[in-house]
């Protein structure tokens, strides 16, 4: 469990307030997407999660571990992963499998368990193809799928991901969110930051993050069912939703808080009563 | 793209050998090159090129490895052969100037020791993973923790310095294209123009490293890197074939320094 209880963080010198009494609880093998405009404190959040920034109030207890106590920095940071918008900024090693191995390195296992979680991570990230390769000369999609590959070496309870699928074209996005899929499956809890409305109402619950606070916190279908508040933001609803309001403008008796195509379809089918073959 | 210390996957004898064997011979192999006179010096090259071709090391890799070194390639040959008192070999074959052929042949063999320097280097970083050369090069430095000399830092300062190279360099492309698109052109500015540009592509650069440096700490803070000694995946192992590379290598030697003092 990640218990966040009114946490504060202030950037300095600039004395920008990121986060402003930030509570909540994170459970394991939850899939969690946070949402909400730029500036609004997403990236500094889930840094708080593994003790990449320490809060200036407030307290984060990993694992029963708090963060600010430097004793646990390191458990901590190996219970929760952490992967970054740019992959070109995480990858540290030249190859694939030198960069998956950076966190086994550093948690001083022995060359033959590293070698062991090396070929493991690459497995559950779906790149054993790219066993070997230089990272120069991987797609910005494969690249991503290293820096989760490295992430899983440290085998994690949580990771964290900042836009994983920003920037890619729409196969190699699903390829990462298939991924992201299967292993909230295998239990490890995902937390998801996106921009992209129709990724978020996958997740099993959604925060929404404005001006440092948590302004939303609910299912997809409670959140985007809210679309005064969320329009109030600036935020977009997932393409679906917006289709399902504007059917219903139309005067169809559609529900609003839909959010998955499969939903939509059925509802659309129930309209027209049984198909005949 | 090819970029000069650039690993590349195969699966010759080289590839597999241990890095700490293959750094050690080269580093013996280039202090051989430099020592023996120049026919020895040229066979070795050979012998040299021959390994490189049977580790699939293309012509073309060479020559992408030597053109940042053309110039100065070219400059060696020319002092050689520009001022050497040797004698004269045509008077009148070069606008008049007295091309001597001792300076020719010597300038001949400096180029080609030099070469074979590149290609041995050529060969070890394209045969060896980053990952192998700092596991060997952690080796050979290890009793200098002795002296609290910081082995695992300094590896992990080469490892971040390789990483960052191909970064740099797309940064670099970067800045140009963008300076390009917003009808930049430098060969029609004077020179005072051209400077100005030219620190600004510095600078942008430098900035672009500091950014990626800071984004890099942080994400080696987050898989919990920390100063002092870490473990490695490499294997370091001698096997069978690197016992018969050193042996073979050994017989090399010894053939070629009876053939140098032949020369003597």
């Amino acid at each position: 469990m990640i218990i966040l209880e009114n946490v504060y963080y202030k950037y300095e010198p600039e004395g920008i307030d990121a986060l402003r009494g930030v509570s909540l609880q994170i459970k394991e093998g939850e899939h969690l997407a946070i949402i909400g405009p730029n500036g609004c404190g997403k990236t500094t959040l889930i840094r708080h999660l593994n003790a990449l920034l320490l809060p200036s109030g407030g307290k984060i207890m990993v694992g029963g571990w708090n963060t600010s106590d430097p004793k646990h920095q390191a458990d901590i940071r190996s219970l929760v992963g952490m992967v970054f918008q740019n992959p070109d900024s995480q990858i540290v090693g030249m190859t694939v499998e030198e960069d998956t191995a950076f966190g086994p390195e550093n948690l001083r296992l022995p060359t033959v368990e590293i070698r062991n979680r090396v070929a493991e991570s690459l497995s559950r990230a779906g790149i054993s193809g790219l066993s070997g390769r230089n990272i120069e000369s991987l797609s910005g999609g494969e690249k991503r799928l290293v820096a989760i590959a490295g992430v899983l070496a440290m085998r994690p309870r949580y990771i964290a991901l900042d836009e994983p699928t920003a920037f890619l074209d729409p196969a190699a996005a699903k390829r990462i969110l298939n991924i992201i899929d299967k292993l909230n499956e295998e239990g490890v809890g995902i937390i998801h930051i996106t921009h992209n409305m129709a990724e978020a109402a996958l997740s099993q619950r959604i925060i929404v993050m404005n001006e440092g606070r948590v302004y939303m916190d609910g299912t997809a279908r409670e959140i985007f069912g809210k679309v005064e508040m969320l329009q109030k933001i600036g935020m977009q609803l997932p393409q679906i939703t917006e289709l399902m309001i504007k059917l219903k403008v139309s005067g169809l008796p559609m529900r609003t808080d839909i959010v998955r195509i499969e939903d939509a379809v059925e509802q659309i089918i129930s309209l027209k009563g049984p198909m005949k073959d | 793209m090819y970029y000069t210390g650039s690993f590349i996957k195969g699966q010759s004898l080289l590839h597999h050998l241990d890095p700490r064997l293959k750094l050690a011979l080269t580093a013996c192999l280039s202090i051989f090159i430099l020592w023996v006179k120049p026919p020895v010096a040229f066979i070795t090259g050979i012998v040299l090129f021959c390994a490189a071709a049977a580790s699939g090391l293309s012509l073309r890799t060479i020559t992408e490895a030597l053109k940042p070194l053309l110039f100065f390639i070219i400059l060696i040959f020319l002092v050689h052969i520009l001022f050497n008192e040797g004698e004269a070999w045509n008077k009148n074959s070069f606008f008049g100037l007295s091309l001597p052929c001792a300076g020719l042949r010597e300038g001949f063999f400096v180029v080609w020791r030099f070469l074979c320097l590149i290609v041995a280097a050529v060969l070890l970083t394209m045969t060896t993973t980053p990952s192998q050369m700092i596991a060997a090069l952690k080796y050979f430095l290890r009793p200098l923790t002795w002296l609290r000399l910081p082995v695992d830092d300094i590896a992990v300062m080469i490892m971040l310095a390789l990483r960052l190279m191909p970064i740099l360099l797309a940064e670099k492309e970067r800045i140009e294209i963008a300076q390009k698109a917003r009808a930049y052109n430098l060969c029609r500015s004077g020179f005072f123009t051209r400077i100005k540009a030219f620190l600004s592509l510095i600078l942008n650069i430098l900035l672009g490293a500091s950014r990626h440096a800071d984004e890099l700490t942080l994400a080696m803070d987050a898989r919990n890197y920390q100063r002092g000694e870490r473990t490695s995946w490499v294997e370091l192992k001698i096997t069978l074939p690197d016992y018969l590379v050193l042996i073979f290598f050994g017989i090399l030697i010894v053939i070629f320094v009876a053939l140098n003092s032949h020369f003597g």
